[in-house]
């Protein structure tokens, strides 16, 4: 519980300090005694009393670490019952004299104690159990400790003398009887002074404390600057400095006491065995080559590293991993050293694996926000990390990594391997975090081209990854990496297909990236079971194949998978994929001409006139704060990484373009009907604002230009509407953009010429009475053909009252457009029927369908006709209404 | 010739027996190499019981090499096989013979009363339709066709709709129909098919690929019978385009079936609504599939293009020509395509010089003059001809101003009266009496 409220957050930030200090004597504590345990099986009274009290000391540390008071305090109580226990032990085996472990542990409490107390602040925000625990911890310490004042002066005179000096003075101190006599003597004596002491004791305690406190302020000030450093990254580099120094001071405290250690290992082991003990000196010299000396040292220097020590150790690691006081960039150091230590002695695979994935979710805790993207050296050793262990997955074949396997059921020490791990979510987290920092990155400087690079070795590693899972064969895990596979694919433009599809021979049997991308779809299609991969998996293969040109198998995809539907349902991030993949559906069909199906797909990336905010490539600036901190912080994760937008100038080029090409000739077309409706209606808002200026300057802008070419395209003057979408500047802006640039102009141009004549018939057909076919051709630069059919088209459509004089090949209009009287009795009988309509609707909702719907049953036609895009609404309800009227008329 | 012929394709969504006409008819033609096909046909025949036959294509083949004796063997082996199947139905196959009872069992609908009825008076188990089945099916595959209509319709009387061997059942039946040519049969069983499939696409578990193979399969058999059975025509317009489920399964499994569908269109003069859809569909899938036929429909509908539609008109010739269901409709096609080349060029000419009409229908100017005479003599067009000019002139029908706002509000007043009549009638019918004499 104390975890929870264990105060502000400038404690939990000290708490890196202090469990500098106290760390390096748990593992060597812990280390030591597992040795003598598991070599000696029984036991003496000494060992099993010693044993009681270091891990009630053991678990005082623990709870230092946490600032469990209450549970401290417990602790302590056991752990004055296990000394009253041991005393006997002592007294017979030691003379008397206290042992220097316990000492250490009362004076550390001791500070520990004074510390908590001193800090007002902290002790104003811990909890009731914990405060009042304290208090009476503080009393209780304080009382106790007077029985060993005289231990604990010494003890303080020379801190850092090792503990294991305890069974040297042991050796010494055998003869020195009255040493103990004394000891006894105070020990029996102490309740009585208790009293006199007590103030004596209060001013020693002060001095006691005097050193710590100077750490607390120390780690106070520290704590300023971590919060600042927080906020301000640069803060953060400058004050990097302070730990290291301090780490380094602590890795030298830590290896003289680890030098100790291992003198004393050596006197046992030379009794055990000598020839071990050669070996084990071999080996380590040879590690003290490789490790330059300011790394921290993992074993003794001639300890015999095998398996189960390097298994412990990493454990040990492990097992501090998560906590609040550890240091996780020395984890991380401690983990990437041990990895070496491992390879040196060639542990095997099996280990190498399993420390790899540790230090990998070690460099993965670094962060400790999700939000922020790593920093670059530790992105970098990540990768080279992550890179190397599935270059030793792939190459041993009897290792299994899985999370299905349990701890008990791992496997290091010999073939078959198994670890219990993942490898698949590790990967997928490199992915996720990769996207991150290219975010952070500015996305024109040099920095994200250089982070851009490492784009190849992430797809290296999915690849890697993706053979891997391919050995083991789980259809849910293959379908996850395939999809990271595709999501690094779909994007990415590869010319290769296009140069495959004119009959480039050469290129014959290349196998390009949208056969992969077929492949890997059509396993998730087969094999996936959540609906999100599959959908994503849609996704992108429509994008993919709307990149190179494959219209109809896009088309076809969209179509058959209903998404349209349903797409409103799903997350946040695939509802941008699904924009994005409209949006090049749509320039897809633009290339193929088909421009009302390109016009279809982006008018609603474009009517909400925020396809940037659509499309996830930027936020939009902030209007009297629509959104909360919260809310944009959530947007901004979601946004692409800038080496995936879309150019959004040419996007809305393309769709201006596109409305043009529909919007003109319908314009002329239905000049005076009642009925008639805006199809685009940003396309309106260009021509409207631009109608507004008193004066139209020549075109600068791309808008400005389709504008202008919508103006000349009125007049059905074709070749100033072409010069206006087609010239240098809109070339440069647009048009080049496309990889077969040249075709897309051509295209262009044909449909302009096109849709101009159709405007000119609509315009002006009221001036002819007849008009030769050739003219027409000349004048639109068109062979005769394409006139006939287009002219063919219109009259068949009603468009155009006229008809075709075969012999002399001219048009001849019927002059049956109406006078101004007619159509406005047209327009009146138009209302008068939508009027009608309405009242039998209402009945009918009112009371049921009592009415044959004989207006309506033509409409069902309509629906049937493509029933295949009859659930996308948008995608072509125009053409549909319009043969739906035109039907009716003929038939 | 071979460019489009679709025997290939269709084959692998045809049962073994079926496919036989289809290479008859191949070798008919003699588009193929003779050996390959007599190959083909043996390597079908090795699956069935029909031993005598491929016995007797081997010795076409091979004629110089003795009959392998497993051949023999398995003749003996097929015939005793039959035989003991037979035994085993010797009740049921009693009662199929006798003409009564038959009569009474088609009288019961119900597949209870049936077996309970059987099973009183002539020693019927239930356990007897698994061998019928299988004789029906032993029998299928020897090319006794017409006997195994009998037996599986005998089953089918049996059988409650969800035995898992209903399904079967009803193919095999189909099939054997098709094979026996009892068209009218045919259609009913084909009907009969496709309500099973549609009404309970649960059977196949959810597994929509396993529904989309069955009606690809169905699509393809119903050929058959739609090419061959007089209301043919008529239904296949109707299934093909105007079922969704159908019209998916071509345009996902079988874009080829289009050939076939737009054909029906074709010649269906009283169908002339359904181009439209049809020529949407054909648009749609012309990345999938084209061929003569679907070119000359988007050559005259799309892009009103005359000369290539007469080009593709010739080419259809030879495309129906070597087609084993459309050879027997090549002439009304002829005669329809023209007649549709010809009505869009009406609408959209008001003078069209014979010489040049007659060039485009692939005719000469006499017959071509004599075949416009014949469709203005039946009031079928409203043209004259100048014959000095060698003119058609088209008569002028463009809809005034004034007839289309009397089209518009035609209706009106007649809409609103039957609105107030209902009204009317509504409230008398809810309210009291006092309400009918006032106004409102």
């Amino acid at each position: 519980m104390s975890r929870f409220f264990a105060g502000s957050d400038s404690d939990s930030d000290s708490s890196s300090e202090e469990e500098v200090i106290q760390r390096p004597v748990v593992p060597t504590y812990t280390f030591s005694d597992d040795e003598e345990e598991v070599k000696r099986v029984v036991r003496s009274a000494k060992e099993k009393r010693y044993e009681e009290l270091t891990n009630i000391i053991k678990q005082i540390r623990n709870y230092k670490k946490i600032k469990d008071m209450s549970s401290m305090l417990t602790s302590f109580e056991e752990i004055q019952k296990a000394y009253q226990k041991a005393i006997p032990v002592i007294n017979k085996e030691e003379n008397g004299q206290t042992p220097r472990f316990f000492i250490r542990c009362l004076a550390e409490m001791e500070d520990f104690i004074n510390e908590m107390w001193e800090d007002r602040e902290g002790r104003k925000n811990m909890s009731k159990n914990n405060s009042k625990s304290l208090t009476s911890m503080r009393q209780k310490l304080r009382k106790y400790l007077k029985d060993f004042e005289e231990d604990l002066v010494k003890f303080r005179e020379n801190p850092e003398q090792p503990d294991d000096e305890e069974e040297d003075e042991k050796v010494e101190a055998e003869p020195d009887s009255e040493n103990e006599a004394a000891s006894k003597n105070q020990f029996l004596k102490a309740p009585a002074k208790q009293q006199v002491v007590d103030d004596k004791e209060e001013s020693s305690d002060d001095d006691d404390d005097w050193p710590s406190d100077s750490e607390t302020s120390s780690t106070s000030s520290e704590d300023d600057e971590g919060k600042y450093a927080g906020k301000y990254n640069r803060k953060r580099f400058l004050k990097d400095r302070g730990p290291e120094h301090e780490d380094d001071e602590e890795k030298e405290r830590k290896k003289d006491e680890k030098r100790k250690e291992r003198k004393e290992k050596d006197r046992r082991k030379i009794k055990k065995e000598d020839e071990e003990d050669g070996e084990g000196e071999w080996e380590t010299v040879r590690g003290g080559v490789a490790i330059p000396s300011e790394k921290p040292k993992m074993f003794a220097k001639d300890a015999e590293i095998d398996l189960n020590l390097v298994i412990k150790k990493l454990s040990e690691i492990m097992a501090a991993r998560g906590k609040k006081r550890t240091d996780r960039r020395e984890q991380i150091e401690l983990l990437h050293e041990l990895q070496n230590v491992s390879e040196q002695h060639q542990l095997g695979a099996a280990i190498s694996v399993k420390i790899k994935l540790a230090i990998i979710s070690a460099i993965f805790d670094y962060n400790p926000k999700v939000s922020d993207a790593m920093k670059p050296e530790y992105w970098l050793k990540l990768l080279e990390r992550m890179a190397e262990m599935l270059g030793v997955l792939l190459n041993a074949n009897n290792l299994v990594v899985s999370d299905t396997i349990t701890e008990e059921l791992e496997n290091l020490e010999e073939p078959p391997y198994r670890i219990r791990g993942c490898v698949l979510t590790s990967v997928e987290r490199l992915d996720d975090e990769f996207t991150k920092l290219l975010k952070e990155c500015d996305p024109h400087s040099n920095e994200y081209v250089e982070r851009l690079k490492d784009e190849c070795k992430v797809s290296n590693i999915i690849d890697k990854t993706m053979q891997y899972l391919e050995r083991t064969n789980v259809p849910s895990e293959l379908c996850r990496i395939y999809l990271r596979k595709i999501e690094h694919l779909y994007y990415k433009f590869d010319p290769r297909v296009l140069q495959q599809k004119s009959g480039d021979a050469a290129l014959k049997d290349e196998y390009t990236s949208v056969q992969e991308m077929e492949k890997l779809c059509k396993f998730i299609y087969a094999k996936d079971n959540t609906d999100r991969l599959r959908t994503r998996a849609i996704l992108s293969h429509i994008y993919h194949h709307a990149l190179h040109d494959n219209w109809f198998q896009a088309r076809d995809l969209v179509l058959m998978s209903h998404l349209q539907e349903t797409i409103q349902h799903s997350d946040p991030s695939t509802q941008i994929l699904y924009n994005r993949m409209m949006a090049h559906l749509g320039l897809c069909a633009f290339r193929h001409a088909n421009i009302k199906d390109a016009h279809n797909c982006l008018v609603d990336l474009m009517m909400t006139g925020k396809p940037k905010e659509l499309l996830a490539q930027g936020l939009l600036p902030q209007r009297q704060h629509e959104r909360s901190k919260e809310q944009e912080k959530i947007e901004k994760q979601r946004q692409m990484p800038f080496h995936m937008h879309i150019n959004l100038e040419l996007l809305e080029c393309v769709y201006l373009v596109s409305a043009m090409l529909i919007e003109i000739p319908y314009m002329a077309a239905h000049e005076f009907d009642a009925r008639r409706r805006m199809i685009s209606k940003t396309f309106y808002q260009q021509l409207r604002s631009s109608e507004r200026q008193s004066l139209v300057g020549p075109p600068e802008s791309m808008r400005e230009h389709v504008v202008a070419a919508a103006k000349a395209m009125r007049n059905g003057n074709w070749s100033a509407c072409n010069n206006f979408i087609i010239n240098e500047k809109m070339n440069a802006k647009v048009w080049d953009l496309f990889y077969q640039a040249d075709q897309v102009r051509d295209m262009l141009t044909k449909l302009i010429k096109e849709e101009s004549l159709r405007t000119y018939l609509f315009t002006y057909s009221h001036v002819y009475d007849s008009i030769s076919m050739q003219t027409l051709a000349d004048m639109f630069d068109l062979g005769k053909p394409v006139v006939h059919s287009i002219i063919s088209k219109m009259i068949i459509n009603e468009e155009l009252m006229a008809s075709l004089d075969d012999p002399t090949q001219t048009v001849v209009m019927h002059r049956s457009e109406p006078s101004r009287l007619q159509s406005l009795a047209l327009q009146l009988a138009d209302k008068i029927n939508n009027f009608v309509d309405s009242n039998e609707r209402i009945l009918e909702t009112k009371q049921g369908n009592f009415f044959l719907r004989g207006a309506n049953q033509g409409n069902f036609r309509g629906d049937r006709q493509n029933y295949r895009g009859s659930t996308n609404q948008n995608w072509d309800r125009q053409r549909r209404d319009r043969d739906r009227n035109r039907e009716k008329d003929n038939y | 010739m071979a460019k489009f012929d679709l025997t290939s394709k269709m084959g692998q969504y045809l049962d073994r027996h079926l496919v036989f006409p289809l290479l008859e008819f191949l070798s008919a033609k003699g588009i193929y190499n003779e050996t390959e096909l007599l190959k083909a046909k043996l390597d079908i025949l090795s699956k069935t019981n029909m031993i005598d036959y491929a016995i007797d294509i081997r010795k076409q083949l091979y004629p110089d090499e003795e009959i392998p004796d497993d051949l023999k063997q398995r003749r003996n082996h097929v015939v005793s096989q039959l035989q003991e199947l037979q035994q085993e139905v010797e009740p049921i196959l009693t009662v199929i013979t006798d003409e009564e009872v038959m009569k009474n069992m088609e009288s019961m609908r119900d597949s209870k009363t049936l077996i309970n009825f059987l099973s009183k008076d002539y020693k019927f188990e239930i356990e007897m339709i698994d061998s019928l089945h299988k004789l029906a099916k032993y029998r299928y595959e020897c090319g006794n066709y017409s006997v195994s209509t009998s037996y599986l319709y005998f089953c089918l009387l049996v059988l409650p709709p969800n035995d898992k061997n209903y399904l079967s059942v009803l193919w095999g039946k189909f099939a054997s129909e098709i094979l026996y040519q009892n068209w009218d049969s045919a259609l009913e069983d084909l009907n009969k098919l496709r309500e099973y499939i549609d009404s309970n696409p649960n059977q196949f578990s959810g597994n929509s690929l396993h529904l989309l193979q069955q009606r690809t399969w169905l699509i393809h058999w119903s050929l058959f019978v739609f090419f061959n059975h007089a209301m043919g025509r008529e239904l296949i317009i109707e299934m093909f385009l105007y079922k969704p489920h159908y019209l998916n399964a071509i345009q996902t499994m079988c874009p080829h079936i289009l050939r076939y569908l737009a054909t029906a269109v074709i010649i269906n003069r009283g169908r002339r609504s359904a181009l439209k859809d049809l020529v949407k569909v054909i648009q749609q899938e012309s990345y999938t599939y084209r061929d003569p036929i679907t070119e000359f429909l988007e050559h005259l509908y799309v892009n009103f293009d005359f000369d290539g539609a007469r080009q593709k008109l010739h080419e259809c010739q030879t495309v129906l020509l070597n087609d084993f269901f459309l050879i027997s409709c090549l002439d009304e096609f002829v005669e329809n395509a023209r007649l549709m080349i010809f009505e869009t060029f009406c609408r959209i000419h008001q003078c069209i010089s014979i010489s040049m009409l007659a060039e485009k229908l692939n005719m000469n100017p006499d017959e071509a003059e004599c075949w416009i005479v014949n469709l203005i003599r039946n009031a079928r067009l409203d043209a004259k001809i100048d014959s000095k000019l060698g003119h058609v002139v088209m008569g002028a029908q463009p809809l005034s101003p004034y007839q289309q706002l009397i089209e518009k509000i035609d209706s009106l007043s007649v809409r609103s009266e039957t609105l107030c009549g209902l009204i009317d009638r509504k409230l008398r019918a809810k309210t009291d009496t006092r309400w009918v004499n006032q106004d409102f």
